[in-house]
């Protein structure tokens, strides 16, 4: 029974784990005392029951969410030698807060970020940016377009692929700050993005239809 | 699979039984059961005293167990109490009758088919066995029966059961019956 079973959770998890309390005899034995009535189950049948609903469960709730289902498509990444002026005006078209950058294979070599300007830009706010705006638009101007983005941006980035599941998603947004990782093939070219917003709207309202 | 491992088993896979009931579910097992078996006792003495028949067995002592004092288990309810008796009763007098020169053929048969027939049926109720079982070790009244003996007692007897159950399992607000009808 034990073989079988565990067989059962490997493909029903689809090779995305969701972390599952183990529980004691003492657990069960304690939830058993607070129903009334006698119980004609043991502890281990139980137990059993228990895990299988809750790969059931964590499968419904989770197993649908990979990356490639909930990217964006038809992003248009930015190249490395983009001057940054050029690439601040892509991602303002794009409406994103951040854009990949690709080489001319497609391969996903970094991410241009607001953070990223404002790093270039040496300052940390956007409200210091204004303030030093007022001082000295020329140079601000000035350094933005004599950059390529290569330089700006932040490498590597941080991307996941389209078959990741959950936990490997959260993972990834885990290592960073950033609002968007990019979907990559196995080669590293980009496929999408994922927006967290996307993400966490999927995860919320799957459960809950 | 290896030998140490089929002796493992045997020691069994947990320790703790499922705990003790409360001394409120004790009372009203208590009470449901002298109910039930003085309704079913009272009418085979009012209506089948001095007839062939007989509305009252052994296997609904078993029965009792169940449905007053293991309310929520699935061997206890409606499906399995009724239907267990009837498909138990139906297998014990057909193994008589096919198999009476035989007794020992007879009475395995009985209580294997039974079991057989109520997990096909989804009707398991242990109790079963033994009606299936005394279908074929009765006395030659109980054989004289017939088929007579799927209706009285095996079915009319579950019924008064039940009706006694639903009537009293549902008298304090910590207990309620049935789970599933069917």
């Amino acid at each position: 029974m034990d073989d079988t079973s565990s067989k059962n959770l490997k493909t029903d998890s689809a090779g995305d784990e969701v972390p599952e309390l183990e529980l004691t005899d003492a657990d069960i034995l304690d939830a058993m005392q607070h129903i009334p009535g006698y119980l004609d189950i043991t502890t281990e049948d139980f137990r059993a029951i228990y895990h299988l609903a809750h790969h059931h469960a964590a499968g419904r709730l989770f197993g649908k969410i990979r990356a490639a289902n909930l990217m964006r498509t038809g992003i248009e990444p930015l190249l490395p030698d983009m001057p940054l002026d050029q690439a601040a005006r892509a991602l303002v078209k794009s409406g994103y807060k951040a854009l990949p950058v690709v080489d001319t294979t497609g391969r996903v070599t970094g991410m241009l970020t607001e953070t990223d300007f404002l790093r270039r830009l040496k300052v940390d706010t956007f409200l210091e940016l204004l303030l030093s705006m007022l001082d000295d638009t020329f140079e601000l101007k000035h350094r933005c377009h004599e950059t390529p983005v290569s330089e700006a941006m932040t490498a590597p980035a941080v991307t996941v692929a389209g078959d990741a599941g959950f936990s490997e998603i959260i993972r990834a947004f885990r290592q960073h700050d950033g609002r968007g990782i990019p979907v990559v093939d196995g080669d590293g070219r980009l496929l999408g993005m994922l927006l967290r917003k996307d993400f966490i709207t999927a995860y919320h309202l799957e459960p809950l239809q | 699979m290896k030998i140490p491992e089929y002796f493992r088993k045997m020691r069994g896979t947990t320790r703790g039984s499922p705990p003790r009931v409360s001394n409120a579910e004790i009372v009203w097992s208590g009470i449901g059961g002298f109910l039930g078996i003085a309704i079913v006792a009272w009418m085979d003495h009012l209506f089948f005293a001095g007839t062939d028949l007989t509305l009252l067995f052994g296997p609904f002592g078993a029965s009792a167990v169940l449905v007053y004092g293991a309310v929520r288990s699935p061997l206890a309810q409606p499906r399995n109490l009724v239907g267990g008796h009837v498909v138990s009763a139906i297998v014990g007098v057909a193994c008589w009758k096919l198999f009476h020169q035989y007794p020992w053929l007879a009475q395995a048969m009985a209580v294997a088919g039974a079991i057989a027939l109520m997990h096909a049926t989804r009707t398991l109720h242990p109790p079963g066995g033994a009606t299936a079982l005394i279908a074929v070790i009765g006395s030659a009244g109980i054989h004289d029966l017939g088929f007579w003996y799927v209706l009285v007692p095996a079915t009319l007897g579950p019924v008064i059961l039940l009706a006694v159950a639903v009537v009293v399992n549902n008298i304090p607000a910590s207990r309620r019956y049935p789970e599933i009808w069917f």
